[in-house]
């Protein structure tokens, strides 16, 4: 056994916890959850099925934890996970998982196959079978501060420019400020107006808030890739920079899993209660608006539908706040079939657009978005996370379907009622 | 329907009628019949109308081996009861016990009924058919058992092995079974064959089968080991009243404890109730008084197989161990080994986690 395989094996035996244990003991082998898992219906192929994919994590509960499973390995009738085995599991457990969780919401026995998708990781990721995508980026993300290998400069380029463009000082490092905004690296580099869009709403709304120099990304390639160390190592960076600046709030940006890292997973990888509250930046709208601190005007005429980011709406539960939004500005939004927690993903959650390996899956799974979107006939989609926002981008590029994708805080700045 | 005619006897209602038996006591005969063997109701009727005109058939009773209990329970059953029809249901040809004629005559009688109704008389047999060194411990009138059965079953319609002797062997066939006793079925094979059990059977059971072929022409539906369905398709332990104390565990230990006076279960006391399928516990005995467990005492199983030599009649089926006690040993032994697998999970995860270093990315790459 490699030395790598052998830690990553204990990795697999620390992860195991109780809820794993009574998940693998209550499976009842339905298969439901392949119809639940888009990589499974889109392509029909059964190693797709959410349960397989965490077949190595069964193995070593079972081996490890079970009596029989113990007896079975003590005679000889079991064999060990071996490192060829983890290497074929690599395209189930990354390039055909999204972590979308719409698995665990079908499970008759209510198993959370995600929760292990994600403890599984751990293992595949110490014992060096994560993907390269995902490796690198970690990397960056580690040493640059960023996955996509944004550096503070970058970020202050791109202020400057928002700045230039609206004309409000976008301001950094201001302690005592009610909130710290956070942005993805995506967000720097594709969607910049983002930042805009944040500026103009806080302005309007009266709120104090800033970036942070020492941490602006938000997004968590720790956590994508199944290592919680790296990712407590990202959260404590944010938090650090947050109890400096001593602010009141945390905004998550339009990102999925960086609200589910920071909001969700956050205190329990450093270990210890934030100081501050984490609001994803829609939560944060939408408390403006039931406030009355959101005064827009005017109506988008285009019949649009909106895209439920799962790592926000499904596993995050900001389910209605993105649709009080779209109401307050749209007069034809339309929603999807199986909208809100049920929504199928993007096809590229979970760390799955940066596996380049993945790429073609990934589009013939995008064929549900696909078929989702021209039975609404819509002619924009809205979405709340930048990753879901690059990824449909790419799909509709790949189907040719002429379809803008729209930020939603963007949607709602443009409808901004100016000065007051 | 069978052809009952047999020629020189007259119809069963004509015998009834010499009897000063009314038709009302004859169609409450048939209607008890009927529910008996869990016939429909409506076949009451049909019994009535087919039994009234029914000929007589020949009946010949050969008894071998046997204690004339059987005949004894048929003939004891109180009078007037259905069981007494049973003497105007068939013509009796032969009954060595019964008959008025003895020696040549009685002979001559059983020869005559067997040349005279070849293939169509039934044979009833009580009493087991010893077999070694050619059959010379039983013998009639100078002829062996084996001889007389095997010569007899030839012009049968059909066999009725009446008691626990005929059917399986009963108590001749007990060890060490000095006589080489067998059933009537170990030595016949091409007829029909059914057995009454039971040591002795229910007298209603014999005229309920009898009445049965009379009607339909054929034999009841009957169980693995050749018994009617109707009467032997469950156990006494099934329909004993008592049952609901087995259910609570309640049991007397003693024939004369506070248990056995509130009348709780025998099964402690070696009742063979459960593994004994007869119809005691619903026709019961002696004109429907009652049945030994209704008497405080358990059934012996008279009408199972070799029932005696399975063991005393007083040492249980199979001694309960306690269940309770069991049960908390088993709860203990179940806690006990949970307690001490998880123990040893968590010192194995423990053990993970404790050599768990702290990851970096240097570890992403192998």
């Amino acid at each position: 056994m490699s030395a790598s395989l052998q830690k990553g094996i204990s990795v697999l035996k620390e992860v195991i916890d109780a809820p794993i244990a009574s998940y693998f003991s209550s499976c009842v082998h339905c298969g439901l959850c392949a119809e639940a898992c888009l990589f499974y219906t889109e392509t029909g192929d059964p190693k797709y099925t959410p349960i397989h994919k965490l077949e190595p994590l069964r193995r070593v509960y079972q081996q490890e934890y079970t009596l029989l499973g113990r007896l079975a390995k003590m005679l000889g009738l079991s064999k060990p996970v071996t490192d060829e085995e983890l290497e074929e599991w690599k395209p189930l457990v990354y390039d055909s998982c999204t972590l979308c969780g719409r698995c665990s919401m079908v499970c008759p026995v209510g198993n959370d196959l995600v929760y292990m998708v994600r403890r599984l990781r751990e293992g595949m990721a110490i014992s060096g079978h994560a993907p390269d995508g995902l490796i690198d980026a970690s990397k960056r993300a580690v040493e640059i501060g960023s996955p996509m290998g944004v550096r503070l400069p970058a970020l202050k380029v791109q202020m400057g420019h928002v700045q230039k463009e609206i004309g409000i000082e976008i301001p950094l490092d201001v302690a005592g400020a009610e909130y710290m905004v956070l942005m993805s690296s995506m967000e720097i580099i594709n969607f910049p107006e983002y930042l805009g869009a944040v500026a103009k709403i806080m302005k309007q709304a009266g709120k104090s808030w800033t970036l942070c120099s020492e941490a602006f990304e938000a997004t968590n390639s720790g956590i994508q890739i199944g290592v919680s160390d790296i990712a407590g190592v990202l959260v404590q960076r944010i938090v650090d920079g947050a109890e400096k600046l001593k602010v009141k709030t945390v905004i998550s940006p339009e990102c999925g899993h960086a609200y589910t890292a920071l909001r969700w997973e956050g205190p329990n990888l450093i270990g210890r209660p934030y100081t501050f509250n984490v609001l994803h930046i829609l939560e944060v709208l939408d408390g403006f608006r039931s406030q009355g601190l959101l005064k827009t005007s005017g109506f988008e005429d285009t019949l649009l539908t909106f895209h439920d980011p799962c790592q926000l709406v499904r596993r995050g539960g900001v389910l209605e706040q993105p649709r009080n939004l779209l109401n307050l500005v749209a007069k034809n939004f339309v929603e999807t079939s199986d909208p809100g927690k049920m929504n199928w993903c993007c096809g590229g959650g979970g760390g799955v657009s940066a596996i380049e390996e993945a790429q073609e899956l990934r589009f013939a799974a995008f064929k549900i978005k696909k078929s989702q979107l021209e039975e609404t006939g819509a002619k924009t989609l809205v979405t709340a996370c930048a990753n879901c926002r690059i990824v449909l981008e790419e799909g509709l590029e790949h189907y040719q379907m002429d379809i803008p994708v729209v930020g939603l805080t963007e949607m709602i700045a443009d409808h901004l009622t100016e000065g007051e | 329907m069978m052809d009952h005619e047999t020629p020189g006897h007259e119809t069963l209602g004509e015998r009834l009628a010499q009897q000063g038996i009314s038709r009302r006591t004859f169609l409450k005969f048939c209607t008890a019949m009927a529910t008996l063997m869990a016939l429909p109701p409506g076949t009451a009727t049909a019994i009535a109308e087919v039994l009234i005109k029914a000929k007589r058939p020949s009946v010949i009773w050969l008894s071998f081996q046997e204690c004339t209990g059987c005949t004894e329970s048929l003939t004891r059953s109180h009078s007037p009861t259905l069981e007494s029809l049973i003497f105007d249901m068939i013509s009796l040809d032969y009954h060595h016990t019964l008959q008025a004629a003895s020696g040549y005559g009685a002979e001559k009688s059983r020869e005559d009924a067997m040349q005279k109704f070849f293939g169509k008389y039934l044979l009833v047999v009580d009493g087991s058919i010893p077999i070694k060194d050619n059959g010379i411990y039983s013998t009639i009138a100078g002829r062996t058992n084996l001889d007389l059965l095997q010569e007899a079953a030839k012009g049968a319609a059909a066999i009725i092995a009446v008691g626990s002797c005929a059917a399986f062997g009963g108590i001749p066939n007990a060890k060490p079974n000095p006589t080489g006793a067998v059933a009537v079925s170990d030595i016949i094979k091409d007829k029909p064959i059914i057995n009454i059990s039971g040591c002795p059977p229910i007298p209603v059971v014999i005229t309920g089968v009898l009445a049965h072929y009379l009607t339909f022409g054929e034999l009841p539906e009957l169980d693995d080991l050749g018994r009617p369905k109707s009467f032997y398709g469950e156990t006494i332990h099934d329909r004993c009243y008592r049952r609901p104390f087995y259910d609570q565990g309640k049991f007397a230990k003693s024939f004369d404890d506070e248990g056995a006076r509130n009348g709780w279960c025998l099964f402690e006391l070696g009742c063979k109730g459960p593994t004994t399928h007869n119809a005691c516990a619903t026709t019961k005995w002696n004109g429907g008084t009652s049945f030994p467990i209704e008497s405080g005492h358990g059934c012996l199983g008279c009408s199972e197989p070799h029932f005696w030599d399975a063991g005393s009649f007083y040492s249980a089926l199979s001694m309960p161990a306690s269940p309770l006690k069991l049960a908390t040993g088993a709860v203990v032994a179940g806690a006990a080994a949970g307690i001490a697998v998880s123990i040893a999970n968590r010192v194995k995860k423990g053990a993970a986690k404790s050599a768990h270093q702290k990851a970096t990315i240097a570890d992403l790459e192998k």
